[in-house]
């Protein structure tokens, strides 16, 4: 409950801050744009569908990389550790949601002012589900990587199927140059592979990291 | 907190870090873990803290540490570099995750020892000197009050005032506070007078595990005129010798019987106890140089 506490207050804390900094940033710079052209499409979203994906992909990262180790030194089991960083990432996938959707409510308010057009953006579900797999897929190459060494890359495609089919019901996930629009090929079964990509990525990350050695050296 | 270690071995890869090592610690004791570069030292405590799943078995207080979180709550790993800091992480966080995680840790006298190293408590790690990356990793470990802790080079980079601040904080805390304390170094005669007992490794094998005053009475300083002292010493193992002018100094390995006694007495001989360092450069490094 110490480590599900900590890394809940620190990281979701941090997150929940680059959230905020990130919407007045995307705000101010949408203002600046309308000077020079009509604003079409929804700042907000491409920070929600593109960067912030990527953003807990970082964090899943930094969970295992940084913080196991961590907790590993201060007597914590690698088991401890999972658990509380499997309900970390629902958590945490929530609260950014609850951003996400703050992030909307708001800036529907400043278009609706302005004039502006927003065009469409995915259901909360849609990004709860995106952001729940992106911080697992986070944590399992991060395990996968620290494991394995180069030999992680193996678990890359696997991470990268996972994260594409998260992103089927996310209009406007083709407006950075991460990724195309992935078509809608799945039908209502995407939310069904979302929670499979999830799991699977988790249950990867139990078996990668449950007996992984930690701050390695040689002799 | 009793330790038994049982057919340990680790490995990189192909190398052998740590070869079918057994050998069991009493427990409430300062030990030195004492041995070369890439000795096994590091890969040891490792196993020890948990750090990696041991090939054979490590047991405190009779119970395995891997994966084991009673056991695991009991020991405290700490090396150089501060394992439980990240460099990002301000000094102050990194007190904060010892008092979040660490049922015994005792956050008072961590900020004691961090005003005594003169840490800044707002600084971040990747910003500290090694030397006061070290001292962390000291505040850490003895903050801990781990009943099992473990300090690996922890002297690395300190300068000469710190590590004495150090071996004093560490002399007190452990008569304050008794629990099984194991210190790894290289500076063998600074800390010789903490240790209780010792293990000496070397390629992965434990070589030697003796209460430190008897591995002190295994060799003996012999000194007085030179051609006495080689007479003396004719047929014993003599692991170093120092001369000036006619006086002479030789090192000698081995007890000396009653026979050798009287006849060093009969020379005008000087016997008195030898460097922990020299009978340690002895074990792991044979007379010649070959291993």
């Amino acid at each position: 409950m110490k480590i599900f506490r900590h890394l809940t207050t620190a990281l979701t804390t941090f997150s929940a801050l680059v959230a905020g900094g990130a919407f007045a940033f995307v705000v101010a710079l949408t203002f600046v744009v309308s000077i020079f052209r009509d604003v079409e499409i929804s700042a907000w979203n491409v920070v929600a569908s593109q960067i912030g994906p990527w953003f807990l992909l970082f964090i899943g990262v930094y969970a295992i990389h940084n913080t196991l180790p961590i907790a590993i030194a201060h007597g914590r089991t690698r088991r401890e550790f999972l658990v509380a960083a499997s309900g970390f990432s629902v958590v945490l996938a929530l609260v950014m949601t609850v951003a996400e959707w703050l992030g909307f409510l708001v800036e529907g308010g400043i278009y609706s002012l302005m004039d502006w057009s927003a065009g469409e953006h995915g259901t909360q579900y849609a990004y709860f589900q995106m952001y729940l797999v992106w911080v697992a897929v986070g944590m399992l190459c991060a395990a996968a990587f620290d494991r394995f060494g180069a030999g992680g890359i193996f678990v890359l495609p696997v991470a990268f199927a996972f994260v594409v089919i998260t992103r089927v019901q996310i209009p406007g996930s083709g407006d950075f140059p991460f990724f195309r629009n992935v078509p809608s090929v799945l039908g209502s079964g995407w939310h069904v592979l979302s929670v499979a990509a999830f799991l699977v990525a988790l249950a990867g990350t139990w078996a990668i990291a449950r007996d992984m050695p930690v701050r390695q050296r040689s002799a | 907190m009793r330790i038994d270690v049982q057919g340990l071995t680790v490995r990189y890869g192909d190398t052998v870090a740590i070869d079918d090592m057994s050998f069991s610690l009493s427990g409430n004791k300062i030990y030195g873990l004492l041995g070369r570069n890439g000795a096994g030292k590091t890969s040891l405590m490792s196993a020890l803290a948990g750090y990696r799943k041991p090939s054979g078995s490590v047991q405190l207080d009779g119970a395995p540490v891997f994966e084991n979180a009673a056991s695991m709550r009991q020991v405290c790993l700490v090396r150089h570099s501060a394992d439980a800091a990240d460099k990002s992480d301000k000094v102050s966080h990194v007190l904060e995750y010892g008092a979040a995680w660490r049922d015994t840790w005792d956050n008072d006298y961590a900020l004691e020892l961090v005003d005594l190293f003169r840490i800044g408590l707002k600084t971040k790690v990747g910003e500290l000197s090694l030397g006061q990356r070290s001292a962390l990793g000291v505040v850490i470990g003895l903050a801990s009050r781990s009943p099992l802790t473990m300090l690996d080079e922890s002297h690395l980079g300190m300068d000469t005032p710190t590590r004495y601040a150090f071996y004093d904080t560490l002399l007190h805390d452990f008569m304050a506070h008794p629990r099984t304390i194991v210190i790894s170094t290289h500076l063998i005669e600074e800390l010789s007078s903490l240790l209780e007992e010792v293990l000496i490794i070397d390629a992965g094998r434990l070589v030697l595990q003796e209460e430190a005053d008897v591995l002190r009475s295994r060799g003996t300083e012999v000194t007085g005129n030179a051609s006495d002292v080689d007479e003396f010493t004719a047929g014993l193992t003599v692991l170093g010798e120092k001369s000036l002018g006619r006086t002479k100094a030789a090192m000698v390995y081995g007890a000396l019987d009653d026979g050798q006694l009287v006849r060093a007495r009969q020379l005008g001989l000087e016997l008195g106890p030898i460097a922990l360092q020299d009978l340690f450069v002895h074990l792991t490094e044979p007379v010649g140089g070959k291993r």
